[in-house]
């Protein structure tokens, strides 16, 4: 009913899908042409199957050799050439701006959420700490990346840190949404640790265990395994947040459907393409993570 | 071997003052087996939990095989190595299988290698009497099982003394028995021993002498026979007269 509905809907408004243009922003044939780089004659041709060599000779009886895939071949034997004149061309299969901006969304998020990770650890360790300065410092962390949005974070640590200290785009990108994670991360890693019972740190500690130790070998990994479903989360939404570098001109996957809508005026079609990307990033993500809880759910 | 001196633990909070260990005096001498008895919230968890330094002394002194625990000097990580501790929820790691759980600290504390802490692990697993289940999870266990697991991970450190807080009060009772047993055994083979329980057949068979306390004062001590059969105290007899 309301695939028909919209089926109707866009019909009403004259829109045209264009489904066929999009695999081009997947893939493409890319053609080289290749042309004469100075006034000469054609020495000699020869005929490779599917690709055919052409040898040139300049006045100064300078050799060339090209090579053009055969269909294109422009030339023939003794032919004078000037220069620039087109001999033929070459196809190569290159990514499109979609895979492109999928591949920068995917490591920008990947190394975001890494070091979101460890900033998160190490937050939400200080969070817990007895010592005062580290679990204040901590607070305010968190209190200021969360309580402010992504976007402007984005801009100050873009136009303001970045200009400054002279940072890279990329760079202040993965910043900016790592420390915003980390900030998340902190306080569900300080739940986490709070979550196990304070024998099992008691034990540890009767044991001889100093508190790293004991945090290393057996709270952390047990806050670790009860933490993974809103760690999930947290990670599913970064990569969707991944989103908003696209405003400091990061090429990912929203800015590079953004181009290409430019281009082809697909604007339905594309958004969809885009959404569809995204999810299947993220449900990649939640399968792993599923997988890695099933894992852990031996010891239960 | 421990000396407890004037020892004071003291909570505060919202304006309250607890006065959990209230002036406790006692000598324990190696290869002494000392039961602490006593109603609930008579402070006999904490006089324990004091003894390893879980929990930190608001006045007074404890001296373990001549190191002073209130020294602030003192490692505490040192002493607890060789003063093994056995909860009365057992504690034990649930993400680590029985046998990872009595390597670890053989492997993290003691800097063992991993064959000869195995060696020691399947050992004691053997004494304890439940050899087969090295590869289990603690969460498939018994009670008891688990119970004894935790004895054969403080064991594994090699301790000269084990401190037990009440071993057996979150077991079902016909799992009582398979815990104090292997207690026995090693009361039999001298080890220096400190145990809390509501046991009090444990006290008359196996203690050497019986500490009663109650709001966080010793009020009498004494050997078992002594104990059982004529408390001097009004306390101790009322406290008797309940369990018994």
């Amino acid at each position: 009913m309301m695939g028909a509905g919209l089926w109707v809907a866009t019909k009403k408004i004259d829109y045209t899908w264009r489904w066929k243009r999009v695999p081009q922003y997947f893939f493409y044939n890319a053609e080289t042409m290749h042309n004469a780089p100075f006034d000469s004659r054609v020495a000699q041709i020869d005929n490779l199957g599917d690709t055919t060599r052409v040898i040139l000779i300049s006045e100064d009886d300078e050799k060339l050799s090209f090579e053009v895939d055969s269909p294109t071949l422009n030339v023939s034997v003794d032919e004078e050439l000037f220069e620039d004149d087109h001999l033929g061309s070459t196809f190569q299969w290159r990514a499109g701006p979609l895979v492109v901006g999928l591949w920068n969304t995917l490591w920008i998020s990947a190394a975001a959420s890494i070091m979101g990770l460890i900033i998160g650890v190490i937050t939400g360790l200080c969070r817990v700490s007895k010592n005062p300065t580290l679990r204040d410092l901590s607070v305010t962390y968190v209190e200021i990346f969360r309580g402010t949005p992504l976007l402007v974070q984005l801009f100050i640590f873009y136009f303001f840190l970045g200009t400054v200290l002279d940072i890279d785009r990329f760079v202040a990108g993965i910043c900016a949404l790592a420390i915003f994670a980390g900030a998340y991360v902190g306080e569900i890693i300080r739940a986490g640790i709070q979550s196990i019972p304070k024998g099992q740190m008691e034990a540890a500690r009767s044991l001889g265990m100093n508190v790293p130790q004991a945090m290393i070998y057996i709270i952390l990994p047990q806050a670790f395994k009860r933490t993974l479903p809103p760690l999930a989360g947290q990670f599913i939404s970064l990569i969707k947040d991944s989103s908003l570098v696209s405003v400091i001109a990061i090429n990912d996957l929203t800015k590079s459907g953004r181009e290409v809508i430019t281009s082809t005026f697909a604007t339905f079609e594309i958004w969809f393409i885009v959404a569809l990307l995204y999810l299947i990033l993220t449900f990649t993500l939640s399968q792993v993570i599923a997988w890695v809880e099933r894992r852990l759910a031996v010891s239960d | 071997m421990i000396k407890t001196v004037e020892l004071k633990k003291i909570f505060s909070g919202r304006g309250q003052e607890v006065r959990a260990v209230d002036g406790v005096t006692s000598h324990i001498a190696s290869g002494e087996v000392v039961v602490v008895i006593g109603p609930s919230g008579s402070g006999k968890s904490t006089y324990l939990r004091c003894l390893n330094g879980l929990e930190t002394l608001s006045s007074g002194s404890i001296v373990i095989d001549g190191t002073d625990l209130a020294d602030r000097k003192t490692d505490l990580n040192k002493v607890r190595r060789e003063v093994g501790m056995v909860f009365q929820q057992f504690n034990l790691f649930p993400h680590k299988t029985v046998l990872e759980n009595i390597i670890l600290a053989q492997q993290v504390v003691r800097k063992r290698n991993r064959s000869d802490a195995e060696d020691k692990a399947r050992q004691l697993l053997k004494k304890v009497g439940i050899a087969e289940k090295e590869s289990v999870y603690p969460g498939h266990l018994s009670g008891g099982q688990q119970q004894r697991v935790a004895i054969a991970r403080a064991l594994a450190m090699d301790p000269k003394i084990m401190l037990f807080d009440e071993p057996t009060s979150a077991l079902d009772p016909e799992m009582v028995g398979e815990v104090l047993d292997v207690m026995k055994q090693l009361a039999r083979e001298g080890m220096t021993m400190v145990v809390v329980t509501h046991e009090m057949g444990f006290a008359r068979e196996v203690a050497d002498r019986v500490i009663f306390m109650d709001q966080g004062k010793l009020v009498e001590e004494g050997t078992p026979e002594h104990f059982f059969t004529e408390p001097r105290e009004e306390r101790a007899k009322a406290f008797l007269k309940q369990v018994l």
